[in-house]
């Protein structure tokens, strides 16, 4: 088939501008099947723009959006393929949480017992007959999850999925979406949430100002521009400091004896050491949140 | 195809308002035909226009279908049908495809109720009753209309998709701007979709659609018409709904 692709999904210089507003700006990332990512961005950065293009609810500018090499529409059974949950979700209010997956059962050919499948496995089988207008926030978030689980698809694309969950909702939020991926399955979540993206997610994609500022797996966007950062207090400090710069090494004290290097892993500082009998007092690896490079990339905005 | 329009015909029967409404039209209906059959004396030739024809299914359809469409704006759930069927026109044509089969069997159940209770009545007052086979003929008259004006009720509603409004402008287009143009502009007013081509299909006088004056198309034109009414609007419709992003 033409232009397929291994990747999930593929933004290929996606484009899209409301008026004078440019809510994304020649974006390309792909994400991975049997990895969760996580897409990150301040409120307004073009993250709910970026996912309704990618589902072709909203038409691109320029760029494309692909699951598999192929657009949303183009998918022969679409909920089969991509499950769903985007922010306000919203249901029918006098239609019954059930009667509300029949609907797209029927539309996309599932079979009715995915039904009451999905509603066991998001915990509303006792309350799948009553009015939506009756759920609490949390239900109808799960009930929007059950809708994207219906096809038992291949790609999950959660928009701010913790949304009204309370706490072990949360937890089972986030232990569903590490279960889809250790399926195999590709998800991409997004979430202002950092510390619960923290925990649940592989890969990480940045946007601002609808441009990508990052996007790597979790671990290189945790390190620097410059790498990963090493904290070593050594007992001669400054030679170590020399020998390390030769090694083109970035190094500065960090204000309490120890010296910061970039670029380098604690092996890598440990191996220098030992090589020039230099004693050392601490060796670490210096490990920034996701909040720290989340600011660092979107410049403080959020 | 088949997919979507049964999952648009569970959408139809899984809320109050759909359930309401037609509670509401065979009320209505079987109102009209019971007080026209206790009071009126009606003559051989009249009896099967003034008794039989109280279908209100036509109103109450367009009604609905309009709720239907616009109700996808209003509470949102147009994301999750346009996720479960991406292809906009599909979609639209699914809807358009159930609405009027809505109609017609609102219709038919409205129809033979009033067939049924209107014999019985017209019987026991010893008034003049149609023969069966002009019965059949009038609810089969009576269902094409509706199974039209549920087309036409989608169509129009996906040209306005605030609730209120598209409710009023349609109530408003029924009831003051139709009937306007039937008794002040006849030539024009013959082509308006809610009285002049429905009576027209009927096979009504031009007396009982307003105006005596009035030249009715045959019901074989006023048929083509309303197709032409609901190509027209769904073409508009499509357009509109193709081209939008859904914020």
């Amino acid at each position: 088939m033409a232009g397929v692709t291994d990747a999930a999904i593929e933004f290929n210089g996606l484009s899209k501008s409301f008026g004078k507003v440019q809510a994304v700006k020649d974006l390309s990332f792909s994400v991975q099947f049997g990895r969760v990512t996580g897409f990150l961005g301040p409120n307004g950065a073009g993250k709910s723009t970026t996912l309704r293009t990618l589902l072709g609810l909203i038409h691109p500018q320029a760029g494309t959006a692909t699951f598999g090499g192929l657009q949303y529409e183009q998918l022969s059974h679409p909920s089969a393929h991509v499950g769903a949950v985007l922010e306000e979700a919203s249901f029918h209010p006098g239609r019954s949480g059930r009667n509300h997956l029949r609907i797209l059962a029927a539309a996309g050919s599932h079979p009715d017992s995915r039904v009451n499948a999905v509603l066991e496995q998001v915990d509303l089988a006792g309350a799948g007959d009553r009015r939506v207008k009756g759920y609490s926030m949390g239900m109808r978030q799960r009930l929007a999850i059950a809708a994207a689980l219906l096809g038992d698809p291949d790609v999950l694309i959660l928009d701010e999925p913790s949304n009204g969950l309370d706490p072990p909702g949360i937890r089972w939020m986030r232990d569903l979406l590490r279960a889809e991926a250790a399926r195999g399955r590709a998800v991409l979540v997004s979430s202002h949430l950092l510390s619960e993206v923290s925990q649940s997610v592989d890969d990480v994609v940045v946007i601002s100002h609808g441009v990508l500022r990052g996007a790597g797996t979790l671990e290189s966007v945790l390190g620097s521009a410059d790498g990963p950062v090493t904290r070593v207090r050594a007992g001669d400090a400054d030679r170590l400091a020399t020998l390390l710069r030769q090694q083109d090494h970035a190094v500065e004290p960090d204000g309490s004896g120890a010296l910061l290097v970039r670029g380098a892993l604690p092996e890598a500082v440990g191996q220098v050491a030992a090589d020039h009998r230099i004693a050392l007092a601490e060796l670490v690896a210096v490990a920034r949140s996701l909040e720290d490079v989340f600011f660092e990339l979107t410049e403080g905005e959020a | 195809m088949t997919a979507l329009l049964r999952a648009e015909l569970i959408k139809l029967r899984t809320t109050r308002t759909f359930l309401a409404l037609t509670g509401v039209a065979v009320g209505t209906s079987l109102l009209i035909c019971v007080l026209v059959s206790l009071l009126s004396e009606p003559t051989p030739e009249d009896v099967l226009r003034e008794v039989f024809a109280a279908d209100t299914s036509a109103l109450f359809i367009v009604m609905l279908a309009i709720v239907g469409i616009t109700g996808e704006w209003r509470h949102r759930t147009i994301t999750s049908s346009l996720l479960a069927a991406p292809n906009r026109l599909r979609f639209l044509v699914a809807k358009t495809l159930a609405f009027a089969a809505a109609g017609l069997l609102l219709s038919l159940l409205i129809s033979i109720t009033i067939a049924i209770v209107g014999m019985i009545i017209l019987s026991a007052r010893d008034q003049p009753t149609p023969e069966l086979g002009e019965l059949v003929g009038q609810i089969i008259r009576n269902a094409e209309v509706a199974t039209l004006m549920g087309a036409f009720g989608l169509a129009l509603g996906t040209l306005v998709r605030n609730q209120p409004v598209a409710i009023v402008g349609v109530l408003m287009l029924a009831f003051v701007i139709e009937p306007s143009l039937v008794a002040l502009a006849p030539d024009v007013g013959r082509f308006a979709p809610f009285s002049a081509l429905s009576g027209a299909i009927q096979e009504m006088s031009a007396e009982d659609v307003g105006n005596s004056d009035l030249n009715l198309l045959s019901p074989g034109l006023a048929v083509l018409a309303m197709f032409a009414w609901i190509g027209t609007a769904f073409t508009a419709g499509a357009v509109l709904l193709k081209r939008r992003d859904l914020h």
